[in-house]
């Protein structure tokens, strides 16, 4: 039996999934930056540089990664097909920085799926799933852009 | 000259090593590699330029990739704009006898790669589904094998007469060098290693530190 047989195939269920999904805003959300959450993540994370740690710092901001602890209602498009096997691993996600985010800020969060791909391994065809939550603010300048992988195998 | 034939960087979706990373290990842990080869996961990166790091580690540093067939992946030295055109890079399961073919016709050489693996190695392939006429040289020696892959690997490539190279298969900095190439001609360019492929005139090397 070979890697993939007994399954449909899944480069053409990948390749219609990204041409009817990728790039498309499939949810939006709002958050309020509030204080105590940005300390708590940043202790969570371990880091002890005062700009994370301590709101008295002149430059004190959200640790770059704290985008990463703010999720949508919907992590994937409400039709979005079952491709790539029942069996799902978080990949993990990727920040991208593009400002400071400060206590009070209001940030406008739009979610896409940003890829779809596969790739072999020793476990045979996986598909990963790229959901992309872009960060805006309240002066609708960007400010973070949060990559999560998301693995699915037969 | 010993280079590493099979590396990843950042731009692979799964490497964690910058090429300025990995020289500075080869030079800092006096790596004996004059070189290496980044073999990128299912694309051609045609936009790096590592010339400022080879001149400032006086290493070579070329650009090949790694694509997905259906008998498992290969590395592809000598990749060109008429190869690129010629299948897609990004799928995970090109055909082996066409992507071979279109490599030797584009002046590119093409080896499968960890042949060994459990069930997704080329050998395991031809198990299943026979032999692929077009396979002359595969890698013996992957330094991302598990025990028993790499000894696998040897005895089949031996069993049909194929030749055999070696590289890390590195995704992060300290594992560059495990395995390598060692050849017996210069090689300066992508051009000149392409010929010594060809030429058969290397031979897999272990470089692992021994337990």
């Amino acid at each position: 039996m070979s890697d993939t047989e007994g399954t449909e195939p899944a480069s053409t269920e990948v390749q219609e999934a990204k041409a009817k999904y990728v790039g498309f805003v499939f949810d939006t959300a709002t958050f309020t930056v509030e204080q105590d959450k940005m300390l708590a993540w940043a202790e969570s994370v371990g880091e002890t540089d005062p700009r994370f740690t301590d709101p008295s710092h002149p430059d004190f901001q959200a640790h770059p990664t704290f985008t990463a602890s703010l999720v949508s209602r919907r992590v994937l498009p409400e039709d979005f097909p079952k491709i790539g096997g029942p069996r799902g691993i978080d990949g993990g996600k990727a920040v991208v920085i593009q400002q400071p985010i400060r206590p009070g800020d209001q940030l406008k969060a739009s979610a896409t799926i940003a890829d779809i791909y596969e790739k072999t391994g020793r476990s045979g065809t996986m598909t990963f799933i790229v959901q992309r939550m872009s960060f805006v603010n309240q002066n609708d300048e960007p400010v973070s852009m949060v990559d999560w992988k998301m693995i699915r195998n037969p | 000259m010993i280079l590493d034939l099979h590396t990843h960087s950042v731009r692979s979706d799964d490497g964690r090593a910058k090429v300025d990373n990995y020289c500075q290990w080869i030079r800092k842990k006096e790596i004996p590699l004059d070189g290496m080869v980044l073999t990128e996961h299912r694309q051609w990166d045609d936009t790096s330029d590592y010339r400022d790091l080879e001149d400032q580690y006086g290493l070579v540093i070329l650009k090949a990739s790694e694509v997905e067939t259906d008998y498992g992946h290969v590395l592809v030295f000598g990749v060109n704009e008429d190869l690129v055109h010629s299948f897609d890079f990004a799928r995970v399961d090109n055909p082996l006898p066409e992507v071979l073919a279109a490599a030797e016709r584009c002046g590119a050489f093409a080896a499968p790669c960890h042949p060994g693996r459990r069930n997704v190695g080329l050998f395991a392939h031809y198990e299943r589904k026979g032999v692929v006429d077009a396979v002359h040289t595969v890698e013996v020696l992957n330094g991302g094998s598990i025990p028993g892959e790499d000894e696998l690997s040897v005895e089949k490539a031996a069993e049909y007469g194929y030749r055999g190279f070696g590289g890390s298969d590195s995704h992060i900095v300290s594992r560059i060098g495990f395995c390598a190439t060692e050849f017996d001609d210069t090689i300066t360019d992508i051009d000149s290693l392409v010929a010594a492929l060809y030429g058969g005139r290397f031979r897999a090397v272990n470089l692992r530190e021994p337990v």
